[in-house]
């Protein structure tokens, strides 16, 4: 039986404490709901709904806060998911907005009687006058609201910062979830251009490529989580190393990507560009999951969020160990995530996060390829089992967010405490140079063991203005930046054979103090509806006070009466005469970065736009040098694009895509060198490349698909960067229903996902092209009221590839008794086929 | 969009990084402007007016490498490492014994491999085990013969190997590897200005005539035999001027060692 009308109450009120800035949702397509003619009648008379009008005009995580019986609740549901909105408007931009509906219920069964006037369904019952509040806005042609209702419209996310042009990507994981993840770090490839490999294990940061630069683990890209830095500062492995491990993927609610320096915001190591994750979790109650997969990996997840909070206020645990996939892969993790979101008065809400995570593992390392040729190691062999590592992190950040008519004032802060120790052994037993000081000694091994530990203190803000100049409205930011780093870093290399974790060499024993203040302007100026300027001047001072606690590592002329033996810190000059072992150097620079890009549109949906900016990535601290002005990596950065966002179809279809042409140049770019085990400083180089990027959604699926195409060279020789790769693709995409039978009497949703991956092959040194990588990544998943079965692969193909290759010089003495000195083919194994199963069940919230 | 993805796919194989990696092969042979003959003894004066006849010489190479590195002096290479492994540019591990009487191309084992960079020097490697080791019994030259001079003849064997025999104190106190014993077995800064390229012969001659040029052969160590046979100690303690003379000729860098590369 067909309800003919349902009565709807349908109010919103504009709440004072907004700051009179709320333009609420509107209403602009309803679709009755078809109840199924078996269903008994309704507990009570209506059903109340609460639920999130999202910024496309659909709504979403929708709650029965009070029901009549689950075929009235459904009913309601299924047809609430299928109305169009208008979105919330707060600050002059579509708002993601928390609001309620009330479906009115007949109280006879259906076929006593219907009104077509679309007002109450006459069944006998009378209606409930409630006479609308001074700040309620009712809809003149509907009945008055239930008496008990209190209506109010919440914004439930904060204003998202202008777009800074067709690079400027905001991904909203949504269905595309359900292709299989393995890290926080992979939904980075949702971004177009990005690769992500890993030669150092599974707890080990994965190198990232994008737009031609090789970021190797963050120092090219600026990496935060809801504003808090990733990137550490000063870290031996590489300043601006950012481990992504602690991220629990189930946790990403939205990752935010702009590639290129365009945003007067993004700081430091935003040279490639930057990336936000943003954490949050829709699914309310509590989940509990399990995954068990190949090679023993065991996972455990718990998720929890109340069902009145918005999605920022959670907790999570993961639990996780795995053997890995061949020799010397073994791992195993501990992640805690916390948030809470409140509101101190009308006009300032506040947010919490605290964040735990450790980790070991186990690395295989590189492999030389004449060695896998010739039988010597296995494809999935390790070189030296001894390499791996482990990490920490903790950190606790808050932010105040205060918005009052057109003012806005953001502050933040964070405390971060980290530490990582790496060993690494890229070269085997090569570059045990025998100084003529030391007794004589044979090779004893290139394993470096990298340790780091670092406090960071940091704080940022911004205030901003809206006012209304030549009809339009105009913005005005000011915001700042400020971080203190407190940073320990040593290497060492470790004896080879059985004396496994005996240091006979340190390299470096460095105590860094670091900071960085930046402040910034950025305007965002509308001359027409559709012509936009949006940008600003940023400026950052660095100061460098680093302690070199192992100053003297040779001497020329060393005392006889007093050698310095082995010893790798010495406290002599020539002569023997004294000295201290350690040197204090310090050192300062200051960058001036304008950053600006023009959007003109939408027509028809579509945003032209051309930006420019500069950026700088500070030096390691260990190149610094004492009274110099500090050298940095200045990048100069320009794109133009187009993108493309709206509605096909009869709305069916929600499409975006854009095309993008971009270049950049940077004066000291870094380049890896397998003898030191990170990159060093390069000479300059440039980069020219163009992505495409499409993402189509639908009622029953979800697809995303990007290229990006890039020449990386150095500007000297016109020779190409190496490792970098010229030519990535990928392809996401996800397909979900409900089944079209029930399973005592509850709906059975199916989904199934899909990643490929493509990347061409990548230039190495010595004129050398890498193998090409072709994985394909796949999941489906069956969820039938709390519970949800789903069966996973990645690499389905069991494809067999290079993750990594390099050529460079090593000898790990598989060919003995010479030395081999010259450069050969290197690499890291992909992973094989992995299958697992996950299996959760989630109590309270909403099935 | 075919075309453009054709354009896309060709243009990502184009253009390098610099240099290339080559394979190639290397042989030795006795020096071709000494008049050697194969199976032929070899005749020669040397500057110290002793007349030899050169019955027997063998050497042993065990690896050839080749340096992006100039040739540096002899007080310049004093305290320098063995191995530059940043500047290699070519190798040949795995060596021979070579007839430095035979004229004819004698091939190494091991294939080379290296780059296209530069090469400006090269490298013998005289043995046959770990170069740091404090022992190596090889026998990295052999020779027999008889030298004549103002009517004296002096039938000689002789056989020099590289390891605690031939040590030298360190300079002082301080510097207690200042002479490592791989400096011993690595015969380096000999010039070679080539390039290689893929296929490429490298080919090493070798003088001995450059072994004896300071050879005192009156003082070798008389054996007491009848007829009189004499020999080359292999004891650096001795302090034999021949016997010294014999091992500075073999670690000579720039007279007995000649390469050259084809094409």
């Amino acid at each position: 039986m067909r309800l003919t009308r349902l009565l709807l109450l349908f109010a919103f009120v504009s709440a004072p404490a907004l700051g009179g800035e709320i333009t609420p949702p509107e209403v602009l397509t309803r679709v009755d709901a078809v109840l199924p003619p078996s269903a008994p009648p309704p507990l009570q008379n209506h059903v109340l709904l609460e639920f999130t009008v999202n910024t496309t005009g659909r709504a979403e995580d929708i709650v029965i806060l009070e029901s009549a019986g689950e075929a009235w609740d459904q009913a309601s549901r299924d047809a609430l998911a299928q109305w169009t909105f208008k979105p919330a408007v707060h600050e002059g931009a579509p708002v993601k907005s928390r609001t309620r509906i009330s479906f009115s219920m007949p109280t006879l069964p259906p076929d006593a009687g219907t009104s077509d006037d679309g007002g109450s369904v006459d069944a006998g019952v009378p209606e409930v006058v409630h006479p609308p509040h001074a700040s309620e806005v009712v809809d003149e042609s509907l009945d008055g609201g239930h008496e008990d209702h209190v209506m109010t419209t919440v914004i439930t996310e904060r204003v998202l910062p202008k777009s800074r042009g067709a690079s400027d990507v905001r991904i909203e994981i949504g269905q595309l979830r359900v292709v299989p993840r393995m890290t926080g770090g992979e939904l980075l490839k949702l971004a177009p251009g990005m690769l992500l490999t890993n030669e150092g294990g599974e707890g080990h940061p994965e190198r990232i490529f994008l737009r031609g630069f090789d970021a190797r683990e963050g120092q090219d890209l600026e990496l935060t989580v809801d504003g808090t830095p990733i990137n550490d500062v000063g870290n031996l492995h590489g300043n601006g190393y950012a481990d992504l491990n602690f991220i629990i993927p189930e946790l990403v609610e939205n990752l935010r990507v702009i590639e290129g320096p365009f945003d007067p915001r993004q700081g430091n190591f935003a040279v490639a560009g930057s990336a936000d994750y943003e954490l949050g979790l829709k699914q309310k109650g509590l989940t509990a999951k399990a995954t068990y997969g190949s090679f023993d990996s065991q996972r455990i997840v718990l998720l929890w969020s109340p069902e009145s909070a918005s999605s920022k206020t959670f907790g999570a645990v993961s639990l996780q160990r795995s053997d890995g996939f061949g020799q010397n892969r073994a791992a195993q993790s501990a992640r805690g995530a916390a948030g809470f979101e409140g509101r101190l008065s009308e006009t300032t809400s506040f947010r919490l996060q605290a964040i735990g995570y450790a980790s070991g593992f186990r690395s295989a390392g590189v492999i030389r390829d004449d060695d896998f040729r010739a039988g010597r190691i296995d494809f999935f062999g390790s070189s030296d089992p001894r390499q791996g590592g482990d990490a920490t992190r903790a950190s606790l950040s808050g932010d105040l967010h205060y918005h009052l008519g057109g003012f806005t004032a953001h502050q933040q802060a964070a405390v971060i405490f980290r530490s990582s120790r790496i060993r690494e052994n890229f070269t085997g037993f090569l570059h045990d140079v025998q100084l003529p000081r030391q007794a004589p000694h044979e090779q004893r091994g290139d394993l470096i063991d990298r340790d780091s530990q670092a406090i960071s203190l940091v704080a940022k803000g911004y205030g901003k203005l809206r006012k209304s100049l030549f009809d339009r409205n105009q913005e005005l930011e000011l915001g700042y930046v400020a971080r203190y780093d407190l940073v320990e870093g040593q290497q060492q290399r470790l004896l080879g054979g059985a004396e496994e974790n005996t240091p006979y060499a340190k390299d470096l024993d460095l105590s860094s103090r670091l900071s960085n203040i930046g402040l910034y302007a950025d305007a965002n100026l509308s001359f027409t509806s559709w012509l936009s300027l949006r940008g600003g001047l940023r400026g950052d001072l660095f100061t460098f006070l680093v302690n070199d606690l192992c100053a003297v590592q040779d001497v020329r002329r060393p005392s006889a009466t007093n050698p310095p033996g082995d010893a790798s810190c010495l406290s002599q000059r020539d002569f023997g005469k004294y000295r201290e072992p350690t040197e204090r150097v310090s050192s300062f620079g200051l960058a001036l970065m304008p950053r600006a890009t023009l959007l003109v549109g939408p027509f028809k949906g579509v945003t032209a736009s051309a930006s420019y900016g500069e950026g700088v990535r500070s030096i390691d601290p260990q190149f610094v040098t004492e009274n110099k002005e500090t050298p940095f990596a200045a990048i100069r950065a320009w794109e133009a694009g187009a993108s493309y966002s709206g509605r096909l179809l009869d709305d069916s279809l929600d499409v975006s895509g854009r095309v993008v042409a971009f270049g950049t140049r940077v004066d000291k770019d870094l380049v890896f060198s397998e003898q030191e085990g990170r990159n060093i400083i390069g000479g300059s180089t440039s980069r020219l490349g163009a992505l495409v990027q499409g993402r189509v959604r639908g009622s029953f699926f979800d697809a995303q698909a990007h290229g990006t195409f890039v020449r990386s060279q150095f500007d000297d020789t016109g020779l190409l960067v190496p490792y970098v790769p010229d030519l990535v693709l990928r392809f996401d995409g996800a397909v979900f229903r409900e089944l079209p039978w029930k399973l005592v009497g509850s709906p059975v949703k199916v989904s199934a996902g899909l990643g490929v991956t493509y990347v061409g092959r990548r230039a190495l040194p010595y004129g050398q092209r890498s193998d090409v990588i072709f994985t394909t990544d796949a999941n489906v998943e069956a969820s039938w009221r709390w519970v949800t079965l789903s069966l996973g692969s990645t690499n389905l193909f069991d494809a067999r590839y290079r993750l990594s290759e390099f050529n460079f010089a090593s000898d790990f003495r598989t060919t003995p008794p010479y030395p081999t000195l010259v450069p050969v083919r290197h690499f890291t194994a992909g992973a094989p086929r992995t299958v697992f199963v996950s299996l959760s069940f989630t109590l309270g919230g909403q099935p | 969009m075919k075309h453009a993805l054709l354009v896309v796919l060709f243009a990502s194989c184009l253009d390098g990084t610099g240099n290339r990696l080559v394979s190639f092969s290397a042989q030795a042979s006795a020096a071709r402007d000494i008049g050697a003959v194969a199976g032929q003894p070899l005749h020669f004066v040397t500057p110290r007016g002793f007349d030899v006849t050169l019955t027997s010489a063998k050497l042993f190479v065990g690896a050839l490498y080749f340096s992006a590195r100039a040739p540096v002096t002899a007080s310049g290479a004093t305290e320098e490492p063995c191995v530059f492994p940043a500047l290699a540019t070519g190798e040949v591990r795995g060596g021979r014994e070579i007839d430095l009487l035979d004229p004819t191309p004698q091939p190494f084992p091991a294939a080379g491999q290296g780059s296209d960079l530069p090469t400006r020097s090269a490298a013998l490697w005289l043995t046959n085990g770990d170069v740091n080791a404090a022992n190596d019994p090889t026998v990295v030259l052999h020779v027999e013969g008889t030298a004549t001079k103002a009517g004296t003849s002096y039938p000689f064997t002789g056989s020099v190997t590289l390891g605690s025999n031939r040590l030298t104190p360190p300079r002082n106190a301080a510097l207690p590897s200042s002479n490592p014993v791989c400096e011993l077995r690595v015969v380096d800064n000999i010039a070679f200005e080539t390039t290689l390229a893929e296929g490429s012969i490298v080919s090493l001659e070798i003088d001995p005539r450059a072994f004896f040029a300071s050879v005192n052969f009156a003082t070798l160590e008389d054996l007491g035999t009848m007829p009189p046979s004499y020999r080359f100690r292999d004891d650096a303690a001795t302090a034999d001027q021949a016997d010294n003379a014999l091992f500075n000729g073999l670690r000579a860098n720039a007279s007995p060692y000649r390469f050259t590369t084809t094409p």
